[in-house]
């Protein structure tokens, strides 16, 4: 018998930015409809935390959706899109059919992370914030740190990380996750 | 909203001795869990390790069964041992596994695989399995802030209260007044843990004697720079104790309303806040008439989109109003106006979570931690090609040589040791020379140095010093916030400037040019991104000039990593254009 203190947490593993999303507005609508507040002032405090919500659960926000924020939180889309373009998280294109975190963060940097970027560069030519031209991968390089510095230089695609990459062993990572979509489907063809 | 719901069974607390019962009764859940029949199974489950694996691993847990309990605990800021188990067999202490994959799961449970132990978690060897305190690692540290991390179940708040906290909170409430609370804190000499140094007791003094309404703490937990994961692990480990400092701050200072600002980089971390937040509102220690004190406080959370910037009090506060976060003149200072034209305290989250100890046990035993100007202990992380990684506490006053050959292990093997980068994007490399420097607030300032948020990047001979001062100077140039113009268009120019040299068509003036660029950038610059843009690469520039001579007068990377093969010398006239 196995007993867990609490049985009702929820499993604490995020997974925003998987897969390529159309924007449903009406699912923009479902979200924003947690977004309560009392006066102007909170109002206002809830624009970043919206489009932060809408961003991790799509990919990015749409014009349409940015509009439907400043309606809901009583202020205009141009100070919604003003936020989306200042802060380096938000995307206001659509992600391709996976998503890759590159870690530029100061330790994948010494292991050689600039070598990953370059590679994503004469390979597939894409840089940061930008997608290959089949839609199928897009790359944010993270100014950030992803916080497994062990493993450095580290890549997150999709779900997944993946430690001590090689310009060689990332482009088989890319290949590999592509890939894993065709044939899929290609599976499912032969059996459908 | 991301809704985190409270535990269920939680019931409101009305007034002191309603806590007290509530304290009584988790620890003694927690002396149950620990001293009772069954095996404890506990599963360290943060950023990093999931990252390696922790979830299939607590999932096999789960899988494995048997009449355990199995506890989703923290990590402990040990990266190498990830993922790791921990077993706690009845009469027994504790033994920790890692790192360990999910096959080795039933074998660990079923105690045939002690090829896997790292050590006991106590004082007393456990067969021929040493206590963990006794690796290198844990030996040398001074776990205050951490001692919880990898111990308790961080979304449970009755591991947290059993383990001590909200016992500072208490103390504020119904033991000492405000003026005492500050006073330990002033008395505790503890200094802002962002990098900053300004002592937190003249912060909430200023707070507190401010007379505008109503006041707002903030938590500033946004770490943006791209070297450090202390706060998040502070927010993954031990949440309750975080909100605690914020809580203890709004009582101290008269505050109403406590914000934590978390940048976006920590889902977890903030998903882990959260439920702290929303157990502690269940138990009425945050909400209106705390315990039947009459007293208010409300938390709130925001997360802001990855700007670093943002980790600026000002542009933070702005952030939080919903608006692009770029900084202001100053004064007027926070504590006279800050969020919403009032008056607000905004505190470090290390500075913070070192609050409720500092109430508990008197701001006199802080001071005795750490070195005279620095007191206490700090959060470090090392990056880089060393043998161990992870977070790591120790006392303020320790050496370099300390932090890097008998914590983290040294050098990897294979790799040449070239400099260490100290105070993020902030601040330049040491080299060996000040590896015997005790390390606090100031001293390092003299070489360009900084203690900053504590984290340390160590680079070998394989990587090039012009390259490495360029990747920090685009740091800067991509995270201003484009307010101002000498930071605005200084940092391009100077990483134009590199860029010239990187490809071989760098001449020796664009040395000076960097130099007087710097000093524009430095001067004229209204925040404190601008203010310290240019110091790592002039730092660089003073320890390595004779490697950016090579790439100028030889033509050569010895490294290999620039671009400098094909080399037309342009040089001067190039330089004189990037002038204008």
């Amino acid at each position: 018998m196995v007993q867990s203190n609490h049985t009702h947490a929820p499993r604490p593993v995020p997974s925003p930015y998987t897969g390529r999303q159309d924007i449903d507005l009406d699912v923009v609508r479902e979200m924003l409809s947690h977004f309560t507040y009392n006066d102007h002032e909170e109002a206002q405090e809830l624009i970043l935390s919206a489009c932060q919500e809408i961003n991790e659960h799509f990919g990015w926000v749409s014009p349409e959706a940015a509009e439907i924020v400043a309606e809901h939180l009583g202020t205009t889309t141009t100070r919604v899109f003003a936020i989306l373009t200042f802060y380096a998280d938000f995307r206001t294109e659509p992600r391709g059919h996976h998503h890759m975190l590159l870690c530029h963060g100061m330790s994948c940097y010494v292991m050689g992370s600039n070598k990953l970027v370059q590679t994503m560069k004469d390979t597939y030519g894409v840089a940061d914030g930008e997608t290959t031209a089949d839609d199928q991968m897009s790359v944010q390089v993270a100014n950030f740190c992803l916080g497994v510095c062990d493993r450095s230089p580290v890549v997150k695609i999709d779900d997944e990380y993946h430690g001590h990459v090689t310009p060689e062993s990332l482009t088989e990572l890319v290949n590999r996750a592509i890939e894993g979509k065709h044939s899929m489907q290609e599976n499912e063809a032969t059996h459908g | 909203m991301v809704s985190v719901k409270p535990s269920e069974h939680l019931t409101k607390l009305n007034s002191k001795d309603d806590f007290l019962a509530f304290r009584e009764q988790a620890r003694q859940k927690w002396d149950s869990v620990w001293n009772g029949s069954a095996t404890v199974v506990s599963v360290g489950v943060g950023s990093s390790s999931i990252a390696k694996g922790a979830l299939e691993v607590l999932e096999q847990v789960h899988q494995v069964g048997g009449d355990v309990i199995v506890r989703e605990v923290s990590g402990n800021g040990a990266f190498w041992m990830e993922p790791w188990v921990e077993v706690k067999r009845p009469g027994a202490q504790p033994i920790v596994y890692g790192p360990l994959t999910v096959d080795d799961v039933a074998g660990v449970i079923a105690g045939d695989r002690n090829d896997l132990a790292v050590g006991v978690r106590g004082d007393a060897p456990e067969g021929d399995i040493r206590p963990l305190n006794e690796h290198h690692f844990f030996q040398h540290q001074n776990m205050l802030l951490t001692r919880n991390a990898g111990v308790i179940e961080p979304d449970s708040i009755e591991d947290a209260i059993a383990r001590g906290a909200y016992d500072g909170y208490f103390k504020v409430l119904f033991e000492i007044s405000q003026e005492e609370a500050i006073h330990e804190v002033t008395a505790s000499n503890v200094r802002g843990r962002g990098g900053g140094g300004f002592p937190a007791g003249i912060k909430w003094e200023s707070g507190r004697k401010a007379t505008n309404s109503p006041k707002f703490i903030v938590c500033n937990s946004h770490e943006g720079e791209p070297n450090v994961y202390k706060d998040r692990h502070l927010h993954e480990c031990d949440p309750h104790r975080v909100l605690e400092g914020i809580l203890i701050a709004c009582i101290a200072c008269g505050a109403e309303r406590g914000y934590n600002y978390l940048g976006g980089e920590y889902p977890l971390g903030l998903r882990r806040f959260r439920k702290a937040v929303a157990d502690a509102e269940r138990l009425g220690l945050i909400g209106k008439d705390v315990l039947g004190t009459g007293k208010n406080v409300a938390i709130r959370v925001r997360t802001g989109g990855g700007a670093y910037i943002c980790g600026e009090a000002s542009a933070l506060m702005y952030s939080i109003m919903g608006v692009r976060g770029q900084p202001r003149t100053k004064p007027p200072r926070s504590v006279e106006e800050g969020l919403w034209k009032r008056p607000t305290v905004a505190n470090n989250t290390e500075t913070l979570a070192n609050v409720p100890d500092i109430i508990v046990r008197g701001g006199d035993w802080y001071a005795s931690l750490g070195t005279e100007k620095s007191t206490g202990t700090k959060l470090m992380t090392m990056q880089g090609p060393s043998k161990l990684h992870g977070v790591v506490e120790v006392e303020m006053g320790v050496t370099m040589n300390h932090i890097l050959n008998d914590i983290y292990g040294g050098m990897r093997e294979g790799y040449t040791f070239k400099g260490m980068q100290t105070g993020g994007a902030s601040a330049g490399p040491i080299t060996e020379n000040a590896f015997e420097r005790p390390i606090d607030f100031d001293s390092l300032t003299d070489i360009h140095g900084m203690l900053g948020s504590g984290g340390w990047v160590l680079f070998d001979e394989g990587v090039c010093a012009v390259d490495m001062a360029r990747y920090l100077t685009a740091f800067s140039r991509y995270e201003s916030c484009s307010k101002c113009v000498p930071c605005r268009l200084g940092n391009p120019a100077l990483v134009e400037i590199l860029d010239r040299i990187r490809f071989g068509r760098g001449s020796l003036e664009d040395l000076a040019l960097i130099r007087r660029t710097s000093k524009h950038i430095i001067e004229l610059s209204l925040c404190g991104l601008g203010q310290v843009a240019p110091v790592p690469l002039v730092a660089f520039l003073d320890v390595y000039e004779e490697e950016f001579r090579q790439h100028i007068v030889d033509g050569h990377c010895k490294t290999g990593t620039c671009p400098i093969a094909a080399r037309p010398h342009v040089g001067a006239d190039l330089a004189t254009a990037a002038a204008d």
